[in-house]
């Protein structure tokens, strides 16, 4: 029986590629499997009338809240213009510098991606206000392309972010479930804030390794890299503030009301969605129009994620059903090498799952099932959220089939090549690969500031 | 067919069952959750396989708020809870689990089982196809982890603390604030001090949760849940359809999972309890007398309240009250005044 | 009316109103924001809390992806891996969409509908409120909005069925005018 669970994920790849929306071939094809198995007699009808209740359970669901209020806060600033004021102030402040323009866009796409989380959003809007420029002032696509691209992805890890939300409340239950099928009863817990924390120094690690690889092509490879615009030095500094300010106060807002006490993580979502409107009204960006379309797109993207939720769920209850989570941890005991080895292996699949699979599919579908027994053999669930969240953010930065990619291509204009923005990536992946291996190596990098913040 | 063997004896102690339970507890987790697994441990002995259960943890089958629905609705056979999860399909639920300055663990025990109260319980789970059963109790809970002290009223207003159910309710009455969080989110909330305190269970759960590493005051007696009943329900239908002596071992083997729970949690809260105080230096504390005077003041018109509101509530917490009056007139004189003698020093 | 038209029609209501439902309950997500930073500075400012106005976030999140989302079918925008469907032609991708609907999307909504149906009446019959001392009393509400999904979510997959059906047979008249000019 445990085997049809098997051919149940193969034939579900094989029906996602199809290209029906991603929840309803989850659902629809598990369904298929259970039927055929309630007829033929090898799967029980019980199991499905659990589902009811699994629905009920994410309708309710108190963590999944902020899914909305950090999407509502993203739409905000992506349409009140704050990227792209920031992006002009920067760039007049550090254009007549060679390499300026790449370091500005390298800064206000983290600081976006800090504030917004939502990757796509990052990638388009940053393509679309500095490819342009880049490319007139005569950066070579590649590296344009690259940077824009690697920027864009850092959403996933620099907290508040909603992959850490969703990867925090997974890995909560499976947190819970390993320790006690450790025998250890010690079921601490571990929270979407724990995570929030724990990426700190991983992304701005990345961030300092992007801006230095900028400086070394800079350097080493000066025609990549046009020395420009003298036009562009005389920004004020007010302006300058002004521009700098509205997503540093969110990142502050959400972050300090998490750390200082004032709010739970899914409070601090709410917070700085309420920060965002009262930036945008400040700053005259926002009209009943905008308002309009800032709702109408939350609710899209909120319904797009629930619905995926769903189809998880029904997955993974016919999953269950046929003994699939028995045979993923017969073949993790059966793995030789141990710990490392189960690691390395679950981080690969994950990696090309990330090709075909969105991050929401793949928190809600791959992680339940690998990650109880990762953490059974001792791995810190902080340092297990961090390593898939930075590996995420390199398997969907990958070519040919990267996310990142697919939406930079969108808004690309057709000069640059698809090779321009594949090799453009190249060497960003290898300083996330880079990443990785320095916290599998030191995973201190990832646990020692949730280790030492609430003393 | 199982319809024929169903009324012939000698074929019907052949066949076999195959049990679901879920669960409202991660599997295994301390104490809680250990109870399930011990009854199947005893089910599947005493009718030597004939009767097997199969426990699932919170979120495997259903969620752990979804017990009640999926043994009432028949998706699985039995659950493993507590009844005050179901307040809001039947108010008077939660007297079966406990009440702020009702009855200690040994008071419910017999209420439930020699003085009416499991007649009401079974009475009220009747429209949902089910039979309860006393599945454990944790013994009198501790107060909670507290970041403040307290020393009177005034620090209880606006002291923002995860404390659910009728205790909660109290608890708002003198100007606390009660929060409702997730698992996930409780021990960070305590610690960031997005929260001011929380109860939870005693200490040997309380030690396993690490909640000292949050807040530095431990305070006692856990007045609003002084002995928690937890309960194995079981869908009617799948009970009836059982040969007597399988309901027999189903119903003897939930007797001795209810005393073994309260066995363990004595014997683990006394060792978690030095582990705390010498360990880990947790400052431990009676919470003052004027604080829970106005906290019993505040439960009696809670349950005055509650009682006004809904019929079945108050026909069965007149019957626990009545029952707690006689019994703590006999304790007065008995346990209370034996605890007293036994710890005069010679 | 042919038959045609009758059809276009009914996907054109379908449309319409799951548009409507979706710009109303996208105002809930302004009021979700409002009312959690309200429950921050109440609590934390003024040392007020009601566990009812922590509830209402959920019921008004619960209304938003669950009637929402069959609008946002409508656009196109639940997510899928377009590896290849992206490259597909139209009438490929209509041929996707169709047989998806289909076999995926109407069965798993007619399961979903069937199963909760019973769950959801129980809920109505004690009329079923919230398991939190001082929540909110509409648990029923909430678990209907469940059915509520199922329902729309296949009146939007009939009207896709209408559309893509339509693309079908439309792509068929151009090829097979394609071939009368070869
Ligand atoms: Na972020
Ligand atoms: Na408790």
């Amino acid at each position: 029986m445990e085997y049809i669970s098997l051919l149940m994920f193969v034939v579900v790849c094989a029906v996602l590629l199809l290209g029906f929306p991603v929840a309803y071939s989850l659902a629809g094809t598990a369904l298929i499997f259970a039927g055929v198995g309630v007829m033929t007699g090898g799967f029980e009808s019980a199991y499905l009338h659990a589902l009811p209740s699994r629905l009920y359970g994410i309708v309710t669901n108190q963590t999944l809240i902020a899914v909305p209020l950090f999407v509502f806060m993203g739409v905000v600033l992506e349409k009140s213009k704050v990227a792209e004021n920031l992006l002009n102030a920067m760039t007049q402040l550090f254009g007549q510098y060679r390499g300026g323009l790449a370091i500005s866009v390298i800064l206000v796409g983290a600081l976006l991606a800090a504030s917004t989380g939502i990757v796509g959003a990052t990638v388009v809007t940053m393509g679309l206000l500095s490819l342009p420029t880049m490319l007139k002032q005569g950066y070579a696509p590649s590296f344009a392309t690259g940077s824009i691209c690697a920027t864009g992805t850092l959403g996933q890890i620099i907290p508040p972010s909603i992959a850490l939300v969703l990867l925090g409340d997974v890995l909560s239950s499976a947190y819970q479930k390993a320790q006690l099928n450790m025998g250890i009863f010690s079921p601490e817990s571990v929270s979407v804030g724990d995570l929030f924390v724990g990426a700190i120094v991983p992304g701005m690690i990345l961030v300092s390794l992007y801006l230095l690889y900028v400086v070394m092509v800079t350097w080493f490879q000066p025609h990549k890299v046009p020395k420009v615009a003298p036009q562009a030095s005389n920004v004020s500094i007010p302006q300058l503030l002004n521009a700098l300010l509205p997503p540093l106060v969110l990142i502050f807002l959400v972050l300090g009301a998490i750390l200082g006490g004032f709010a739970t993580p899914t409070e601090a979502a709410g917070v700085g969605a309420t920060g965002a409107l009262v930036l945008a009204l400040i700053q005259k960006q926002l009209s009943l129009t905008k308002l309009k379309e800032v709702m109408l797109n939350t609710t899209k993207v909120t319904s797009m994620v629930f619905l995926i939720l769903i189809g998880a769920s029904i997955f993974s209850l016919v999953f269950r059903g046929y003994g699939g989570e028995e045979l993923i941890e017969q073949l993790f005991n059966s793995l030789p090498g141990g710990v490392f080895t189960a690691v390395l292996l679950v981080m690969v699949v994950i990696f090309v799952l990330g090709f075909i699979l969105d991050f929401i599919e793949i928190t809600f579908v791959v992680v339940p099932l690998v990650a109880p027994v990762l953490l059974a053999m001792g791995i810190d669930p902080i340092w297990l959220g961090i390593m898939i969240a930075v590996n995420l953010q390199t398997s969907f930065l990958t070519p040919p089939f990267g996310f990142a990619l697919f939406y930079l291509r969108g808004v690309a204009p057709k000069s640059v090549k698809t090779t321009d923005i594949y090799k453009g990536v190249l060497p960003f992946i290898a300083i996330q690969i880079m990443l990785l291996i320095a916290m599998a190596k030191w995973p201190n990098l990832v646990t020692w500031l949730p280790e030492n913040l609430y003393g | 067919g199982q319809e024929k063997t169903s009324s012939d004896p000698a074929a019907q102690t052949q066949q076999s069952y195959q049990w679901k339970m879920v669960t409202s507890w991660p599997k295994n987790f301390p104490g809680l959750g250990r109870a399930p697994e011990t009854f199947s441990e005893y089910v599947e002995k005493m009718s030597g396989g004939r009767l097997t259960v199969k426990v699932y943890g919170a979120g495997e089958l259903v969620p752990g708020f979804e017990v009640f629905d999926a043994v009432s609705q028949g998706t699985v056979q039995m659950g493993h809870s507590g009844a005050y999860y179901w307040k809001g399909k039947a108010a008077a639920a939660q007297i079966f689990t406990t009440i702020p300055f009702g009855m200690n663990a040994q008071e419910t025990n017999a209420w439930l089982h020699y003085g009416g109260g499991m007649e009401l319980w079974r009475e009220v789970y009747k429209p949902f196809g089910l039979i309860p059963f006393a599945g454990g109790n944790t013994g009198v809970q501790m107060a909670g982890w507290f970041k403040k002290e307290i020393n009177s009223i005034e620090d209880i207003q606006g002291l923002k603390m995860r404390i659910p159910g009728l205790g909660g309710e109290v608890f708002k009455k003198l100007g606390g604030i009660p929060v409702a969080l997730t698992g996930g989110e409780l021990f960070t909330s305590l610690q960031s001090g997005a929260i001011d305190a929380t109860e939870w269970v005693g200490p040997y759960n309380d030690l396993a949760f690490g909640l000292y590493k949050a807040a530095d005051y431990y305070y006692y007696s856990g007045w609003h849940e002084p002995g928690p009943v937890l309960e194995f329900i079981v869908n009617e239908d799948a009970f009836n359809a059982l040969p007597k002596d399988l309901q027999a071992i189903v119903e003897v083997a939930t007797r001795a999972v209810n005393q073994d729970m309260l066995d363990e949690y004595t014997a683990r809260n006394n060792t978690a309890m030095q582990s705390l105080k010498d360990t880990h230096n947790v400052d431990m504390r009676a919470l003052p007398a004027d604080v829970m005077k106005a906290l019993k003041l505040a439960s009696t018109e809670v349950m005055q309240e509650q009682s006004a509101l809904d019929a079945t509530f108050k026909k069965v917490y007149e019957s626990y009250s009545e029952f707690q009056n006689k019994v703590s007139q006999y304790h007065q004189i008995s346990e209370h005044e034996y605890y007293k003698n036994r710890s005069v020093q010679n | 009316m042919n038959s045609s038209s009758l059809t276009t029609g009914l996907q054109h209501k379908i449309d319409l109103v799951h548009q409507s439902l979706c710009k109303l309950v996208s105002w809930f997500t302004l009021f979700m924001v409002l009312i959690t930073f309200l429950i921050v500075v109440l609590r934390y400012g003024f040392n007020l809390g009601w566990i009812a106005m922590q509830e209402s976030v959920m019921y008004l999140h619960a209304t938003v992806f669950l009637l929402g989302a069959a609008h946002t079918l409508k656009v196109n925008e639940h997510v899928r891996v377009d590896i290849f469907y992206r490259q597909m032609s139209q009438k490929k991708k209509a041929w996707v969409d169709t047989l998806g609907t289909l076999l995926l999307l109407m069965p798993v909504n007619c399961f979903i509908l069937a199963l909760s149906f019973d769950y959801v009446i129980k809920s109505w019959q004690i009329l079923e409120s919230s398991p939190q001392a001082g929540g909110l009393a509409f648990v029923f509400v909430l678990k209907t909005l469940i059915l509520l999904f199922a329902v729309s979510m296949n009146l939007q997959g009939l009207a896709e069925l209408i559309r893509n059906i339509l693309i079908i047979k439309h792509s068929q008249k151009i090829d097979e005018a394609d071939k009368g000019e070869v």
